[in-house]
């Protein structure tokens, strides 16, 4: 008997690293938590009980399936959406909700002639945070007919992306209270 | 044995830790869940009047010591009687920490701390004025985790083994509080043990390493080793002497006690056990089955005379387990039989005992937020010891140090070598309020029976039959 389990026992964990496609990694909510130790019913392993510290990658998932509605989006739909709505007043270039980046076309304000600016955004990952999203602005004046690289005031960028931040605070807001 | 399963569990540990595909790191989550219910229970039980005095003080005024067995002639030994009411209420609860991340390898890994607060089956007064209350904290399991979707899971810690609970088949407890296998128990005095049954997790969570596998074409295994029946940090030596207390006792004066499992210091001769479990699930025409073969075996401390000879007069723990269920439609049956050398606890049985056999079948119906179910359970295993443990024997030559009991005069059983039947069955149901919130109500009734031995000490003759029938509504919070 002895025996057997141990061959069992070697060969067994080795013949598990070859299944290929027909194999997955068992759950911990698979296995049996014997009486008291389980409250039935309740998700197990990763996604038991109410998270102290750290990132809760569930409620993420969920709110990303619940503002997404599942338009493949891979980065924070809260973000993504206050960047499209903060930037266009622009004409937009492209926008590629894959990898985060919206590019505008150069833009020149009414007010401002001789002037013309184009941003750059990038939404940085599926988190709605502060550093979540990246605002770039260019600015070209008019100089003797040729459009030539000028200096953006620093705060420009910074502005913009409050701007954003702000407008993902109103969209969650809103989204949290439907 | 040993030596080679904690090798190939560093084989599969170095394989698990060896980088892999990339996948996102995660940084560890904390989380808190747990349960807590309340029952009222009636309870209907034999000996629950006792007429032979326990023996136990009476009063706690000038006690210098925990509730102690009082001298022959004393007050107490002469006249301590109770009667004991069917109405209680029970409350238990656990409060459980889990701790999951995933390495940039894509490694998950983490630990879970599961805080009990039913340390305490029965009173502990130390002094007038010192007692610990029997809702004191303690661990009921803690373990650490790591897993790969290639190479599987190793769990190391206080946890139940593959085949004590993880991976077993058949075993229909999901109804009411679960039926016979339920919480019964916190209603039942122990009178002829007529509690304890030899459920899959009552084989205990002492301190182990268990390896599960990935699941490949619906197979999973899993394996478990422990040196013995202990759990927690420390050695458990109850002096600065080396006593049979000492977690790792291999051989010790007195070891012919623990056959069955002491339950207050976790105290029994179960050592080097080992678990395996393989077990498929798949679905055919839309029933879900799985079915589960498995094994425990252990070796088991030996008696230790004073003079120094050892005496080995246990036999290894040796069972066999299979079990299969279906489910559709929100029906599940299952069944399991159990055989091999244990006793009614999952304990060693002294050499020359019978083996025990078991045979558990359960069913359960879930529609909408009901749930009701039953289970039913027999079993077959020795009664009372037929032979018990003589130093002078074992001095003598004797390998075993067994002789023979007497056995009980004019009861038919002259070798004290009968059989006990245990047999019990539950239906419960419960209701689902919310999600984590049921009402749960349920009955039971556990007999034990064993021609010709006495198994109501409270009462005088000799009864030979014991039952235990209880009624539980209550509910159950779950977060």
């Amino acid at each position: 008997m002895k025996h057997a389990l141990l061959a069992l026992g070697v060969v067994l964990p080795l013949l598990s690293a070859c299944g290929g496609e027909n194999q997955r990694l068992v759950q911990n909510d698979e296995y049996g938590d014997w009486r008291n130790g389980r409250a039935r019913n309740r998700p197990q392993g990763a996604t038991a009980g109410i998270v102290v510290f750290g990132v809760d990658k569930d409620r993420e998932a969920r709110e990303a399936a619940a503002t997404g509605g599942g338009s493949g989006l891979s980065v924070n739909a809260y973000l993504w959406r206050a960047t499209l709505d903060t930037l266009s007043f622009m004409p937009l270039a492209s926008a590629d909700p894959f990898g985060g980046t919206i590019i505008t076309e150069w833009y020149s304000p009414p007010s401002a002639n001789g002037e013309r600016f184009r941003a750059q955004a990038y939404v940085l990952g599926r988190q709605l945070r502060s550093d979540g999203v990246r605002v770039q602005v260019f600015r070209q004046t008019l100089d003797r007919g040729q459009w030539v690289d000028s200096p953006v005031s620093p705060s420009t960028n910074a502005d913009l992306e409050d701007k954003v931040l702000a407008r993902a605070r109103e969209l969650r807001s809103q989204s949290a209270s439907r | 044995m040993r030596k080679i399963l904690l090798g190939t569990t560093a084989v599969v540990g170095a394989a698990l830790l060896a980088p892999a595909v990339a996948v996102a790191q995660e940084a560890p989550t904390v989380r808190i869940g747990g349960f807590f219910r309340a029952y009222y229970g009636n309870t209907q039980q034999s000996g629950r009047n006792s007429t032979q005095p326990s023996t136990l003080a009476t009063n706690v005024s000038g006690a210098t010591s925990n509730l102690q067995q009082q001298a022959t002639g004393s007050a107490e030994s002469a006249g301590n009687i109770a009667r004991l009411s069917k109405n209680d209420f029970s409350t238990d609860a656990e409060v459980h920490v889990f701790v999951n991340g995933k390495t940039a390898n894509g490694l998950s890994y983490g630990a879970v701390i599961e805080i009990a607060f039913n340390q305490q089956e029965g009173r502990n007064i130390v002094q007038q004025r010192a007692s610990t209350g029997k809702t004191t904290a303690s661990i009921d399991e803690y373990y650490a985790f790591i897993a790969s979707p290639t190479f599987g899971q190793i769990r190391f810690g206080d946890e139940d083994g593959p085949v004590g609970g993880l991976m077993n088949s058949g075993v229909v407890t999901n109804f009411g509080t679960g039926g016979i296998y339920g919480d019964r128990e916190s209603f039942v005095s122990r009178q002829a043990n007529v509690r304890t049954t030899t459920a899959p997790g009552s084989l205990g969570d002492n301190t182990k390493i268990i390896y599960l596998s990935p699941q490949f074409f619906g197979f999973d295994f899993g394996a478990s080793f422990a040196f013995n029946y202990n759990e927690g940090e420390d050695t458990g030596c109850s002096s600065n002497q080396s006593s049979g207390w000492c977690d790792s006792a291999y051989a010790f004066t007195g070891a012919s006690n623990f056959g069955i499992a002491a339950a207050g210091p976790n105290m029994s001769v179960r050592r080097n056990e080992y678990q395996a479990a393989l077990r498929w699930r798949g679905s055919l025409a839309g029933v879900g089955l799985a079915v589960t073969g498995g094994y425990v075996g252990a070796g088991a401390a030996r008696e230790l005379t004073v003079q120094g000879t050892q005496a080995r007069l246990y036999n290894n723990l040796n069972v066999f387990q299979v079990g299969a269920q279906a489910t559709a439609y929100g029906l599940t049956v299952g069944a399991q039989y159990e055989h091999g050398d244990s006793n009614f606890f999952w304990g060693n049985t002294l050499r020359g005992d019978r083996p025990m056999d078991q045979f558990f079948t359960g069913a359960s119906y879930t529609v909408g937020p009901f749930t009701i179910g039953g289970n039913y359970v027999i079993q077959t295993v020795e009664g009372g010891s037929r032979s018990s443990f003589s130093a002078a024997a074992a001095n003598g030559g004797s390998s075993t140090g067994l002789v023979a009991n007497p056995g009980t005069p004019g009861t038919g059983n002259g070798t004290n070598a009968a059989l006990m039947r245990r047999i019990g069955w539950g239906v419960g149901g419960n209701y689902r309020l919310a999600p984590g919130l049921d009402l749960v109500a349920e009955y039971s009734s556990y007999t034990v029976a064993e021609r010709g031995r006495d198994l109501d000490p409270s009462n005088p003759g000799i009864q030979d039959r014991n039952v235990a029938k209880v009624f539980i509504l209550g509910t159950r919070l779950a977060f």
